[in-house]
C-alpha cells in the first residue's frame, strides 16, 4: 500500500522510509531550573515525532517541483493536525507537518530526484 | 572506449605524436542508491554526476620539452578505424583539461608518456565524448 497524509500521497513518487523520533521523558536539570544541585526533573513524555526520510523522483524538473510544491503547501501556520499513514498501514492520527528539509542539490541523472527528511509531530497541546 | 594507434591525436591544436593508445574511462561521481520500507533489495539507483577522464599514452623518441601542463584547456581530436583503412573512420572529439602528464622509463619499453585529461561538456547536460562520421578527412 502506499503512504499517506491527510489521505494525500506525498511521498509516494519515490522511495521513503518512516522512523519514530527519540521517545521518553523530557528532563531538565536542576541548574537549568536555577537550582543548585545535580538533580534533574521529569516534566513529562516527550511528543511523538515521526520521521519520513525519503527521495522525490520525477522524469522532468518541473514535475519535480509539483512533488516539493506538494509537500511544501502542507507546512501551514499554525500546524493542522491529520492522519499519516506508512507503507505497512501503520497509523498515527492527530501528526502535523513541522518541517520539510531537503538536501544540498537536485539530482539529475536518469530521472530528476531530491532526498528528503519530513518530520511530524503529535503535539500535546494542538495550536 | 579503447583506442588502439589512433591515426591522427591533437590536442589545442597541437599535434601529440606516437601516441600509441587512448583510452576513455567513465565513471560515477555520485551514486544515488535508496531503499523503501517494503524489503531488503534498493529500489531506485541512478547517477546523477559522472566523470569522464581519458588517458593518452604516447611513445616519446626523442627530447620533447613541450609537455603538457595540468590545467591546460582545448579540444582533444583523434580518428579511429576498427581495421586500418578509411571504412567506417571515426573522429572522436571533446573538450578537455589536462589532469597530469607522467613518464615511464624502462630499458624494455624506452620512454613511455601518459597524459590524463577531464572531458567537459558543453553544458552540463550533453555527453563531453562527440563521436561523428571522418570520411575521408585526415
Amino acid at each position: 500500500m502506499s503512504s499517506s497524509f491527510k489521505g494525500k500521497n506525498l511521498f509516494g513518487s519515490g522511495p521513503h522510509r518512516f522512523a519514530l523520533g527519540k521517545q521518553g521523558s523530557l528532563v531538565l536539570s536542576n541548574i537549568a531550573l536555577g537550582v543548585f544541585g545535580p538533580g534533574s526533573v521529569p516534566l513529562g513524555l516527550l511528543e511523538l515525532d515521526v520521521l519520513v526520510t525519503g527521495r522525490l523522483v520525477s522524469q522532468s524538473e518541473s514535475g519535480l517541483w509539483f512533488f516539493r510544491d506538494a509537500i511544501v503547501a502542507e507546512l501551514v501556520h499554525p500546524p493542522t493536525a491529520g492522519t499519516l499513514i506508512d507503507l505497512h498501514g501503520r497509523t498515527w492520527t492527530g501528526m502535523s507537518l513541522i518541517t520539510y528539509q531537503e538536501a544540498d542539490r537536485t539530482d539529475r541523472g536518469r530521472v530528476r530526484s531530491m532526498a528528503y527528511t519530513a518530520v511530524f509531530r503529535r503535539f500535546q497541546d494542538p495550536p | 572506449m579503447l583506442t588502439i594507434n589512433p591515426k591522427t591525436v591533437t590536442f589545442a591544436g597541437v599535434t601529440w605524436d606516437n601516441v600509441t593508445l587512448i583510452a576513455v574511462d567513465r565513471a560515477a561521481h555520485k551514486t544515488v542508491l535508496e531503499w523503501s520500507d517494503l524489503g531488503a533489495y534498493p529500489i531506485l539507483s541512478d547517477v546523477p554526476e559522472q566523470k569522464v577522464t581519458l588517458k593518452v599514452v604516447q611513445s616519446v623518441l626523442r627530447d620533447d620539452i613541450g609537455v603538457p601542463r595540468p590545467g591546460e584547456s582545448g579540444e582533444l581530436v583523434f580518428r579511429t578505424a576498427p581495421v586500418d583503412s578509411d571504412g567506417s573512420r571515426r573522429r572522436v572529439s571533446c573538450q578537455a583539461v589536462v589532469l597530469s602528464a607522467r613518464h615511464e622509463i624502462s630499458e624494455a619499453k624506452g620512454a613511455v608518456r601518459t597524459i590524463e585529461l577531464a572531458a567537459i561538456s558543453s553544458d552540463g547536460a550533453a555527453d563531453p565524448i562527440s563521436i561523428t562520421d571522418a570520411g575521408g578527412e585526415e
